[in-house]
């Protein structure tokens, strides 16, 4: 299912990177020019896929695709729709507390924008934090104005189809009414 | 670069980042767990061997953990030994509690075929029946037995297949803000637990089931209250002033837990033994009870002789009295006979005469275990809102099919 080309692993294992793994190790790495180890999410630069069209494209797991893309100040378009942004955005911290990037949020509407029709796909994307990006910039030694322009023009996108299907790390609802039914059986029914 | 990437095999394991190990119940299944069963090798050693019964969940977390980065659940075979010579359940025990299933068996298909079980536990602090649940959940995924698919093997979870390898995977279950610190506090924060597992579930059908049980659970805890308040009435216009009402509470709540059968049982029978004085005396003397108040007739005999034999334990007690609960109208009825002597007992047609009622009656509170039903509604109202919660929410988890529902108000 996974196209991890180049990554040799047993069965079960799967990309589920954290936020801060998609900033600080793939995104940041990206924008620094630096080897992504490993190199499996590919760049699609300014793509005009639709969401359903990236299977192939884009590294694909569990109904979740995750693909490079430029950063883009207008609308991104498709060939049938538009990305349109929920105007929610969070930061994306490190495990020491440090702001090392932003995670938007955006849906597919299908049509042309402003009228288009809201689908249940929906985006991430990840921008690398200036401060981030800055502080690295300052440990090279070239030119800063120039490393700053590289590290904002690289977002990465994490596309899915909203579901409610879980994903067997939770309990089902029937588990929940069993276990609730549990607690009947402890109080109620001593021996 | 495929050596740097790989997991190392000696208890370090290293992942890629971005790489979790996240098997589907299939890759359980077929892939490792069978490898397992068949004494393959298994070529990196990312499920490792538990001893259920000597490590705790917390313990477990950091046992098999992979790599370096946070994870949401953990994976192990665990050796399932012989369960105990008693019991139908296997028992999971740690030193600091034990793992205790819950629901039905899961069957996993691939292809739409049949591959195995899932099993789901729960862990619960201290020691059996008195646990507190936790958070941590377990999922026990054992290979279907192909050889006896004849066998009912999803009756409350256990099947043939009790030996022999099952691979597990434990994790926290989300959506849980606060730990419930005692069987008790749950049965108060049921409802209130109830709208939390809307959060985590949307499924309309679900939500409305639990707001039905939240919300029958409720009128029967009123409607409880209701009765035993209309109960106690007669013993109050039987000639019982208010400073007698209140020595029989000091009585009632100087009982034991219920959750002593030993002691109960026998404190019931002394404390009836009063009652029986007390009632005698006032009966006597009451207009409201004529007739004779301490032998009981033939035909109804039969019915507190069937009584005393079914309600020889609590737990029996329990039903009998949920199964009141269950039936709002038949219980009230029946309870109403006390303040109206017009209104028999049983809905038998061949014995209509009024004393019939104080027959029945009078039995009941003589004999230790039948009346421990009686003198149950008015203990259970003095003792505590919760007790009455908790057994008008047991109601609800019993069947009305019980053969006990109707041993009181049917004819013999």
């Amino acid at each position: 299912m996974g196209d991890h080309n180049n990554v040799n692993l047993p069965p079960g294992f799967r990309f589920y990177p954290t936020d801060e793994e998609l900033v600080v190790h793939f995104l940041h790495r990206k924008a620094s020019l630096l080897p992504c180890h490993p190199d499996v999410i590919p760049d699609l630069d300014l793509y005009p896929y639709d969401p359903w069209d990236l299977t192939g494209k884009a590294l694909e797991e569990g109904n979740q695709w995750y693909f490079f893309s430029r950063k883009t100040q207008n609308e991104r378009v498709t060939n049938n729709g538009y990305w349109k942004a929920m105007g929610i955005e969070e930061a994306v911290l490190s495990s020491s507390g440090r702001r090392v990037g932003t995670k938007k949020y955006l849906v597919f509407y299908l049509g042309e924008s402003p009228s288009g029709i809201k689908t249940n796909w929906i985006m991430h994307e990840y921008h690398l934090s200036d401060s981030a990006s800055s502080s690295s910039s300052r440990s090279s030694s070239k030119g800063r104005s120039t490393k700053k322009i590289d590290y904002s023009k690289w977002v990465v996108c994490r596309v899915y189809e909203r579901d409610e299907d879980d994903d067997g790390t939770e309990l089902s609802c029937l588990d929940e009414v069993f276990l609730s039914l549990d607690d009947l059986d402890e109080i109620s029914l001593p021996n | 670069m495929p050596e740097s990437m790989s997991i190392s095999v000696n208890g370090q394991s290293q992942v890629p980042p971005g790489f979790r190990f996240h098997p589907t119940e299939e890759e359980l299944l077929q892939y490792y767990l069978k490898k397992k069963v068949s004494n393959e090798r298994i070529d990196l050693d990312v499920i490792r061997d538990v001893d259920l019964n000597k490590l705790e969940p917390w313990d477990i977390q950091e046992k098999c953990k992979i790599g370096t980065t946070p994870q949401n659940d953990w994976y192990f075979f665990s050796h399932k030994d012989k369960k105990y010579p008693t019991g139908t359940r296997t028992n999971r025990a740690t030193a600091a509690g034990f793992w205790k299933a819950t629901g039905r068996d899961k069957v996993i298909y691939s292809n739409c075929r049949r591959i195995g079980m899932r099993k789901t536990l729960v862990f619960y602090k201290g020691r059996a029946p008195h646990g507190l649940k936790s958070d941590w959940i377990m999922h026990e995924y054992r290979l279907d037995d192909n050889t006896n698919d004849n066998n009912v093997s999803t009756v409350m979870g256990e099947n043939s297949t009790e030996e022999g390898w099952v691979v597990c995977r434990i994790f926290k279950k989300k959506n849980h803000h606060k730990t419930l610190d005692s069987p008790i506090s749950s049965s108060i924060t049921g409802e209130m637990r109830n709208h939390q597992m809307f959060d985590s579930c949307n499924e309309g059908a679900l939500e409305q089931i639990l707001q039905y049980m939240g919300r029958s659970c409720k009128e029967e805890n009123e409607a409880n209250i209701t009765n035993t308040s209309r109960f106690l009435q007669p013993i109050n216009t039987a000639g019982f002033g208010n400073n007698n009402i209140t020595g029989y509470h000091d009585r009632f709540l100087k009982l034991p837990s219920l959750e002593s059968p030993n002691s109960t049982s026998t404190t019931y029978q002394s404390m009836n033994a009063d009652l029986l004085t007390d009632s005698e005396a006032t009966m006597n003397g009451s207009n409201q009870c004529h007739g004779s108040s301490t032998t009981s007739s033939e035909p109804n005999n039969q019915l507190v002789y069937q009584m005393e034999s079914s309600l020889s334990n609590w737990v029996a007690l329990d039903r009998l009295v949920a199964s009141q609960l269950n039936g709002q109208t038949e219980a009230s009825r029946q309870l109403s006979c006390f303040s109206d002597p017009t209104i028999t007992y049983c809905n038998d047609d061949d014995h209509d005469d009024h004393d019939h009622d104080h027959d029945l009656q009078i039995p009941n509170v003589r004999s230790s275990s039948s009346s421990s039903n009686k003198s149950y509604h008015a203990t259970h109202h003095y003792n505590s809102e919760i007790d009455l919660w908790t057994f008008a929410r047991s109601s609800s988890s019993l069947s009305s099919s019980d053969p006990l529902c109707h041993v009181s108000n049917s004819p013999i």
